[in-house]
């Protein structure tokens, strides 16, 4: 039994990684990642594309079903996500970021439920990419909107001396941020893998996934993004 | 006594040491880096159902805040994960 679950583990982290040669500079690829990362943006593409047949119809005409759902989705990120700026100003400019944001996390986490595909977001590259760049994107806002004198005096806040905390505070969201959606999606699939191939292979991996997969896919797509929308917010404002 | 214990020992090597103390102090950093957040959770999670209990009306806002705040909770039992999975994959 043991060496069942010993197999299964190491065949968990096995990755197939391809090194691209670019003038000395040695790029790897994981092959499984890059291609449930396509299937989960091919999907968004697909749903994008015919959702959007559906929505070409004259305004005065009443909505269909299509329209009333994608009504309820936006509705949802407006009123969820990015009503928790301060300024309903960023919030509107933020909408489009947050909103792919949560969904493109959201399907990445389901995807795992499918049989045969794996979650990107259990790779921590993937996680640690989505984190920079909402970090990255939350200190060029704050950038553009404070000015850099007023971002730059920020980090002597409130005494000089506190800059070195201040530094390891801001250093330390995208990582907590990155691992907090690795760790959560990769000890889902850590659970219903083993269970899957060494206590019981019938019913009970249905019931895991739907727990792990779907509930607490749902959940931390949505804490990624609320804290994506609580990390931008406070870089600006702060 | 101390013949015998060597004699024992004879096959492990000190790789084999170093190893061994990789697992337990990734197991013992998760097992205890786990206690703070699971207190810290319930604390949150059961006062925001004493306040649903009492205000149902602002449910929305009470849960949203709620999940912020165990997140946020979360993060160090994330820093344990972190330590662990340096001990074992990197270290």
């Amino acid at each position: 039994m043991f060496e069942q679950l010993a197999k299964t583990l190491d065949h968990l982290g096995e990755k197939q990684v391809a090194v691209v040669d670019i003038w000395g500079l040695q790029i790897r690829f994981d092959w499984t990642m890059l291609i449930m990362s396509w299937i989960a943006m091919g999907i968004l593409f697909l749903l994008a594309f015919f959702l959007r047949r559906a929505l070409c119809q004259p305004i005065e005409e009443k909505p269909n079903r299509a329209q009333a759902a994608l009504d309820a989705l936006i509705a949802a990120v407006e009123g969820q996500l990015t009503s928790n700026f301060s300024s309903p100003g960023l919030g509107a400019r933020m909408f489009p970021f947050i909103g792919t944001l949560f969904l493109y996390v959201l399907v990445c986490n389901w995807l795992s439920v499918l049989p045969g595909l794996e979650s990107p977001t259990a790779n921590p590259n993937v996680t640690i990419g989505l984190a920079l760049l909402v970090f990255i994107l939350a200190h060029a806002y704050a950038i553009r909107i404070k000015g850099v004198r007023r971002y730059l005096r920020g980090f002597l806040d409130p005494y000089p001396f506190m800059l070195p905390l201040n530094l390891i505070g801001e250093i330390a969201k995208p990582i907590s941020h990155s691992f907090r959606l690795f760790g959560n999606v990769f000890a889902g699939t850590v659970l219903v893998t083993v269970v899957t191939a060494v206590l019981v292979p019938i019913a009970v991996p249905a019931a895991l996934n739907a727990v792990f997969g779907l509930f607490s896919g749902f959940i931390q797509a949505f804490v990624f993004s609320v804290l994506a929308v609580t990390y931008i917010n406070m870089a600006v404002e702060g | 006594m101390l013949q015998d214990a060597q004699t024992a020992v004879g096959g492990i090597s000190g790789a084999d040491l170093i190893q061994a103390a990789k697992f337990l102090g990734a197991g013992l950093c998760m097992g205890i880096g786990a206690i703070g957040p699971a207190i810290g959770e319930g604390y949150a999670v059961g006062h925001a159902l004493d306040g649903i209990a009492r205000q149902p009306e602002l449910q929305g806002s009470l849960f949203r805040t709620m999940l912020i705040g165990c997140a946020v909770t979360e993060t160090t039992g994330i820093y344990s994960l972190l330590i662990a999975i340096v001990l074992i994959f990197v270290a």
